[in-house]
């Protein structure tokens, strides 16, 4: 379909009709250029600031008019921000609450969009039901989450879930499953299903054909679901501030702290984590750029 | 479908996988469906009670029933008003100069040339940042006197300029619609991208032979053509500026003053500085009431044409 890095196979036919787009774009020619430029500068020039600030020393942070390139370079922001203000923890329990998110998200989120997909089970008013959970604002059900967690869990289930890593997977995963239902959705009902029927035929049941032929088929759709919802629970705000004072603080949660509670003290150690926390996004993002826009929309537009 | 193959006779190895082999849709389509009820359905009902009672941490277990007082509070505070009218000229404004800036960065991006690559790995890189870090980067970069934007300022308008921008009028809401246009006008591009892409080159073939201008083109191929895809992006997008909370957290606080609190920064005050939980879920139920409604009826009004084609 319309696969946005898929100008491989597509540039002949382009070059056939290189006087058409060209006459399209003759106003445009350098112009675009320029446009392109200036977004690019837009784009770079608070993150190349952040960069910079994540390796400058106290004095050249404070001084006026500001420092562009730091004489001398210290990595002591990434050492006290990652050692001294919470770093460390923040990133750990930012992969673990991202990594258990991700398998719970897309292993539920992939069996619901499956028997959505071949039985229509429930059929649009359960789909379109999944879908009303991502129009759903967070700033809705944060207070009562909030009593429940704290008052509430310890009463009803033996265990606090305020403060912890798995309440913060539970509702993440929650999160993260209208994306990674939608998605597979899409995915499965381009599937021809002929091949699962193939394995029935041959005396697999409903779950070995599942197993053995549909998830593996599923594979490609399967990682960009997993991508996206890494994604969200590694960038998500809210419920983690309001959720993790403590012990289960997630890497924004830290990084907020440096950057608010402070006012303009931290923020050679704030950019310093950042740019850690940066690191998992540019790969996912390197990597799943052509599965981006399927993600964006839930499905809707084939990227 | 699937049920074609139901008919057939195969050979059950035991009872247990033989009932999950009959109720494996409904197995399969539990868990999830279990997830968002016990997380969001219930938490929701159980706010419907909150709204409704005095909930104060000092009274301990006693929540003295109050009815509508939560909520006629909260209509009672200017500040909720202004939040409300705040939240939707704010996600209007920034949707429309992204949906802009989109369009125009994918129509320069469509053909291939020499970097392009590169340039589309970090164009998405904002996507991939948490937004409360995002607003932070803005403060950073504008705060008096370490930040660089009086100094860049400088630069292009003739003088000194010392603005303060996170407190003076104008300035403030420059700074968090920029942030919010940096971290999403990629959302926008790549969508917009996707859908540029998928137009046939044959088309515009057909246009030229026809003797039509490239304006023309774009106003009668491109355009229409591009349409349902801009409708869900748009739709999509609105959504979740309608949410925004986290750069107004990291970058202003709501100030100066509360000119800058969008409904879910003050619903957040309202429950977490303030504790007036009661008062904050009646907010929060009206707010999600309001959404609700705004949402179905993007999706039904910006998605009508795309169900159709």
């Amino acid at each position: 379909m319309t696969d946005i890095t898929a100008e491989r196979p597509r540039a002949e036919q382009r070059g056939k009709s290189a006087a058409v787009r060209g006459g399209r774009f003759r106003v445009g020619g350098l112009l675009r250029f320029v446009f392109i430029a200036i977004y690019t500068a837009f784009l770079l020039l608070p993150l190349y600031w952040m960069a910079v600030t994540s390796i400058k020393s106290q004095e050249d942070q404070l001084s006026d008019p500001p420092v562009w390139f730091p004489g001398d370079p210290t990595s002591i922001n990434y050492a006290e921000a990652l050692n001294r203000y919470n770093g460390w923890k923040g990133l750990e329990n930012s992969l673990v609450v991202a990594f258990v998110t991700t398998i719970l998200a897309v292993a539920f989120g992939t069996a619901a969009a499956y028997s959505m997909a071949r039985f229509r089970t429930g059929g649009k008013h359960l789909a379109f039901w999944f879908l009303s959970q991502r129009m759903m604002p967070p700033i809705a059900i944060i207070i009562p989450v909030f009593l429940l967690y704290s008052r509430y869990s310890e009463e009803w289930f033996g265990f606090g879930l305020i403060d912890t890593r798995i309440g913060l997977i539970l509702l993440y995963t929650v999160f993260a499953l209208p994306f990674t239902v939608w998605m597979m959705y899409a995915y499965f009902r381009q599937m021809p299903p002929e091949l699962e029927e193939a394995a029935l035929v041959d005396g697999c049941s409903r779950v070995q054909a599942l197993r053995k032929v549909a998830w593996p088929l599923a594979a490609p759709g399967i990682i960009s679901a997993a991508a996206f919802a890494f994604i969200l629970s590694w960038t998500e705000f809210l419920f983690a501030q309001v959720l993790a004072r403590n012990e289960a603080v997630t890497a924004p949660v830290a990084l907020a702290g440096m950057i608010t509670f402070f006012q303009g003290n931290l923020y050679g150690q704030a950019s310093a984590l950042t740019m850690v926390t940066l690191i998992p996004a540019v790969i996912l993002g390197a990597l799943f750029q052509r599965h981006l826009v399927r993600g964006l929309t839930l499905g809707a537009v084939q990227g | 479908m699937a049920s074609r193959a139901e008919p057939m006779t195969r050979r059950r190895p035991s009872a247990v996988s033989s009932w999950m082999d009959r109720h494996v849709r409904w197995l399969l389509v539990t868990p999830a469906a279990l997830m968002v009820v016990a997380l969001t359905i219930f938490p929701l009902c159980f706010a419907v009670w909150v709204a409704f009672v005095q909930y104060d941490f000092s009274l301990g277990d006693e929540h003295p029933w109050v009815g509508l007082d939560n909520f006629v509070e909260n209509w009672k505070d200017p500040v909720w008003r202004a939040s409300l009218w705040r939240t939707a000229w704010f996600s209007v404004t920034m949707v429309a100069i992204e949906l802009g800036l989109g369009l125009l960065l994918a129509l320069a991006m469509l053909r291939p040339f020499r970097g392009r690559r590169v340039l589309m790995t970090f164009f998405v890189v904002p996507l991939f940042i948490s937004p409360v870090v995002v607003g932070g980067f803005f403060d950073l970069f504008v705060r008096r006197p370490y930040g660089v934007a009086n100094q860049l300022a400088s630069w292009v308008w003739p003088g000194d300029v010392t603005i303060d921008f996170s407190q003076d009028s104008p300035w403030v809401y420059i700074v968090l619609i920029m942030a919010d246009v940096w971290q999403w006008t990629p959302f926008m591009f790549v969508i917009l991208l996707a859908g540029l892409a998928a137009i046939p080159d044959t088309l515009y073939e057909a246009a030229d032979l026809d003797g039509a201008k490239p304006r023309q083109a774009f106003s009668f191929v491109t355009l229409p053509l591009l349409m349902p895809i801009i409708l869900i992006a748009v739709t999509f997008r609105l959504i979740d500026a309608a949410k925004l909370f986290d750069i107004i957290f990291s970058l202003t606080r709501g100030g100066p003053g509360t000119d800058t609190y969008t409904t879910s920064y003050y619903l957040y005050q309202q429950g977490f500085e303030f504790f007036h939980l009661g008062q904050g879920t009646a907010g929060a139920w009206m707010f999600l009431i309001m959404l609700t409604f705004i949402s179905f009826w993007l999706v039904r009004r910006l998605l009508k044409p795309v169900e159709e084609a």
